[in-house]
């Protein structure tokens, strides 16, 4: 036996390049495989289907894992129940109601506006769930804790990581597709169903389902591509990081100019209209062979570099002596470290600030318009509060704190610290945010109050989501125990203040316009100006704002007898 | 491919470095077969990215390495499916059961008879009663037999193992040094890592220590004591404590040969 293995400095070895002084020719390596069969590792198709089936079996139970089956389960049908009521609800919002006369086209939505209202949100939806390049890399990144993904498996096994992040593409979509958009097209179904065996009457066709299903699936697919080929662009490094962002302002500035139309930018929206086969089948291969390009531009790279860096923590703590000298102050410093050094704070800042400059868009879109419907300055301020969800959630998949289950901590005392960190990393963008829309829509009178509205449903958002999720967000989206008060704890507020706001602002335009709703509905016309019902709705956004910080308050305190003795898991 | 006495392992200046940080120094090594090689060194010392790059789960940043024929740099998936690794401190994905991350293990490496070895080695390593439960609700023993059970399944000859017996229990500790010496004896090879120098006296004929990503020595082990009298303890503090001594005092530049 001749087994050696010796050593030699880098210097002696290496130039000034890093490049190898007598380069090694890998032909004249000759090792032997001991009479050994070689085994050939799956490839293509059947890497991708074996791995698929597993992925599919990890996402399930990774949902009920958080949730009890039955309430996963029930998720599906909830989703169904909303949409019948919607589907009934359909013949107002459209002006085909028996009551409504055929003379108020212009105070009701067009179909085309509706189709745009179901898939636009669904695209931003698919976008903020599609970053697989990120999600791949934190998975390796955090193999050797506690918890291991199969997204973390091609470091040890023989598979490539390019079928791995496919694998998790397409479980994905089909994940959702099964989860929400079936149970959506279900739902409209149950609302054809009462049509035909109630009195109840609704515009919507059977054969409408079919094609508003696949385009809802064309839809989540485009934007799920998208993300995904705009995170795999970012971690690949310069010069390719500037790719992803690019194309999302070159594709804005397409359609926001007219050279791409809207039902063309949007692959589902295009099915929708057009209902073409033709574009069903050529839209979705589009999609998914934009799913495997990017995931083909994914590295076999399972480096963790050896960084090391200057104390982060003590200067961080330091600048935190508004918290006292309490737990919560270490644990919002050591959040801070972390979201620092993760990389994380660029990519939640930008997921945080997009939401919010599409608002400022739909703010001067509106304005832009003369939009039939009075919105303000006020409108905006419960959606900015709103956008906290997201930010929360990513805050909660920093960094496995299963750690922290052998220190002197609780679990609430976490959960705070995150809260906390929330509104110290987001604060400002909202209120500069809100501070731009004043200036845009010259409404600086209503900025003070706008700013009270704003940081009340901030800090009520956050604290429900927190109390209801604690840190598990991404996993209670599935749970329709939680996700029925989170429904309802949101909805009913910002629905409130939303309806509130219009009478408000520029109330001059619109005259009695609140008034006249309650009255007449959608064939409401304006008549007068009243400052007596301005006064009153001011009031009541004040009220509602109140009884939102209170709430808060409140489920601040409950969250102890919650979360306070559960263990330190994500 | 080389003849069936050409070398399993042949590694040519293969070094890792991280900006300014050099992980592993440039190495030479080769590993016939029927070795029980042993890579011992402190915490920290180049042990673990050593072995992550003999088996294609890095790339290293200057050099070559050939494992049974296959280029790791060029086909690590080739290279994973005919080797065997248990790494130090990974885990079994955490939402699958033991029978179904076996199940799917076989699978990616194109296993036949796929069942029978699953079923077979749950039943080797006492998984029987766990087979249906999730890997994080496993222990962390019964996790580390979920992967070394993966790492045998396809009963390769060439072996990486990683600190392989951490959390075991003694019996399966027992078990399955049995199990790997036994396998040595007919034909197998084994690349162990690990800073347990008594497996380094219970099981390898020859062994290495390194340290701050050099080799420090390397031989059989008898041939790196000084005298009888000297444990193999002795012989690891004595060289790595030198090269402790060489790093505060020195700009940490010297190589030792074996």
């Amino acid at each position: 036996m001749t087994t050696t293995i010796t050593s030699r400095n880098w210097d002696d070895v290496v130039d000034a390049e890093g490049n190898l002084l007598k380069p090694v020719d890998a032909t004249t390596i000759n090792t032997s495989n001991d009479g050994q069969t070689l085994l050939d590792p799956l490839t293509g198709w059947s890497a991708f289907s074996a791995t698929f089936k597993v992925m599919f079996l990890e996402e399930w139970r990774k949902s009920i894992d958080f949730a009890k089956a039955r309430q996963v389960l029930t998720f599906p049908l909830m989703l169904a129940l909303i949409t019948m009521v919607t589907t009934i609800g359909l013949q107002f919002l459209v002006g085909s109601g028996a009551a409504q006369s055929s003379d108020i086209d212009a105070k009701t939505f067009s179909w085309s506006e509706l189709r745009f209202a179901l898939h636009l949100p669904l695209f931003m939806f698919s976008m903020g769930m599609g970053m697989f390049a990120f999600k791949g890399r934190d998975a390796i990144l955090k193999r050797t804790g506690e918890k291991m993904e199969l997204l973390a498996a091609p470091a040890l096994q023989p598979l490539n990581n390019s079928i791995a992040h496919f694998s998790y593409f397409v479980k994905d979509l089909v994940f959702y597709v099964v989860m929400i958009l079936t149970p959506i097209i279900f739902g409209m179904a149950l609302g054809l169903l009462l049509d035909r065996y109630t009195a109840i009457n609704t515009p919507l066709e059977w054969s409408s389902l079919p094609w508003t299903w696949a385009a809802m699936v064309l839809t989540l697919a485009q934007g799920l591509a998208v993300a995904f080929l705009v995170s795999v662009l970012w971690l690949r490094g310069k010069p390719f990081t500037t790719f992803g962002p690019a194309l999302v302002v070159v594709a804005g500035i397409a359609v926001g100019l007219g050279l791409v139309p809207w039902d063309q930018a949007m692959l589902g929206l295009a099915v929708q209209t057009k209902q073409s086969l033709a574009w069903v089948f050529g839209g979705l291969a589009l999609t998914i062979i934009a799913g495997a390009f990017a995931s083909s531009l994914i590295l076999d790279d399972f480096d963790v570099h050896v960084v090391q860096r200057a104390d982060l923590f003590e200067p961080i703590y330091n600048k935190l002596g508004f918290l006292g000298n309490s737990e919560l102050r270490l644990l919002v410093a050591k959040e801070f470290v972390d979201l620092i050094r993760s990389g994380t704070m660029k990519k939640m800042l930008v997921s945080y600030a997009v939401p919010l400059l599409v608002l400022l868009g739909l703010a001067w879109l509106v304005d832009f318009a003369e939009f039939p419907i009075p919105f303000n300055l006020l409108s905006y301020a419960p959606f900015l509060g709103f956008f906290g969800f997201n930010f929360y959630s990513w805050l909660t998949i920093l960094d496995s704190p299963d750690f922290m289950n052998g220190l002197p901590l609780r679990l609430t005392q976490l959960i705070r610290a995150k809260v906390m960190v929330y509104f110290i990393a987001t604060s400002w963008i909202s209120v500069l945010f809100f501070i731009l829309m004043a200036w845009r829509l010259d409404e600086w009178i209503s900025l003070p109050t706008g700013l009270i509205v704003m940081i009340c449903n901030s800090i009520y958002i956050v604290a429900l989501t927190a109390y209801l999720m604690g840190m598990r967000p991404n996993k209670a989206i599935f749970d329709s125990s939680i996700m029925i008060w989170f429904y309802l704890g949101t909805v009913a507020p910002l629905l409130m203040l939303f309806l509130l706001s219009f009478t408000q602002g520029d109330v001059a335009l619109y005259g009695n316009w609140w008034d006249r709703v309650g009255q007449d509905g959608l064939e409401a016309t304006s008549t007068y100006f009243d400052p007596e019902q301005m006064r009153g709705g001011y009031y009541g956004i004040i009220g509602v704002s109140g009884i939102l910080l209170i709430l808060s308050a409140i489920l601040w305190k409950m969250m102890d007898r919650k979360w306070g003795d559960k263990p330190f898991e994500n | 491919m080389g003849n069936d006495d050409s070398p399993l392992v042949i590694a040519k200046d293969i070094a890792k470095r991280y900006g300014d940080f050099v992980a592993l120094h440039p190495l030479n090594v080769q590993v016939d077969s029927g070795e029980f090689f042993g890579v011992f060194g402190p915490n920290g010392a180049g042990k673990s990215t050593f072995m992550k790059l003999l088996t294609g789960q890095l790339k290293p940043s200057i050099g070559e390495i050939e494992v049974l024929g296959i280029n790791a740099r060029k086909n690590p998936q080739k290279l994973k499916a005919n080797i065997g690794i248990v790494p130090e401190s990974e885990s079994p994905p955490s939402f699958l059961t033991p029978v179904e991350f076996l199940d799917f293990v076989a699978r990616l490496r194109g296993v036949e008879e796929r069942q029978q070895k699953v079923e077979y080695w749950l039943d080797w390593f006492g998984l029987e009663e766990k087979r249906d439960t999730m890997c994080k609700d496993l222990s962390k023993g019964q996790r580390q037999k979920v992967m070394l059970a993966c790492a045998f399944i396809h009963k390769p000859k060439l072996l990486f193992l990683d600190e392989p017996f951490a959390n075991l229990d003694p019996i399966y500790q027992r078990k399955c040094r049995e199990w790997l010496m036994d396998h040595v004896a007919n034909g197998g090879t084994i690349f162990l890592c690990s800073h347990v120098l008594e497996m380094a006296e219970r099981m390898c004929n020859r062994m290495a220590i390194i340290n701050h990503g050099r080799v420090l020595a390397a031989g059989k082990v008898s041939d790196l004591k000084q005298s009888s009298e000297e444990t193999l303890e002795d012989v690891f503090i004595r060289l790595v404590g030198k090269s402790i001594e060489e790093v505060e005092s020195m700009d940490g530049s010297s190589s030792e040969e074996e």
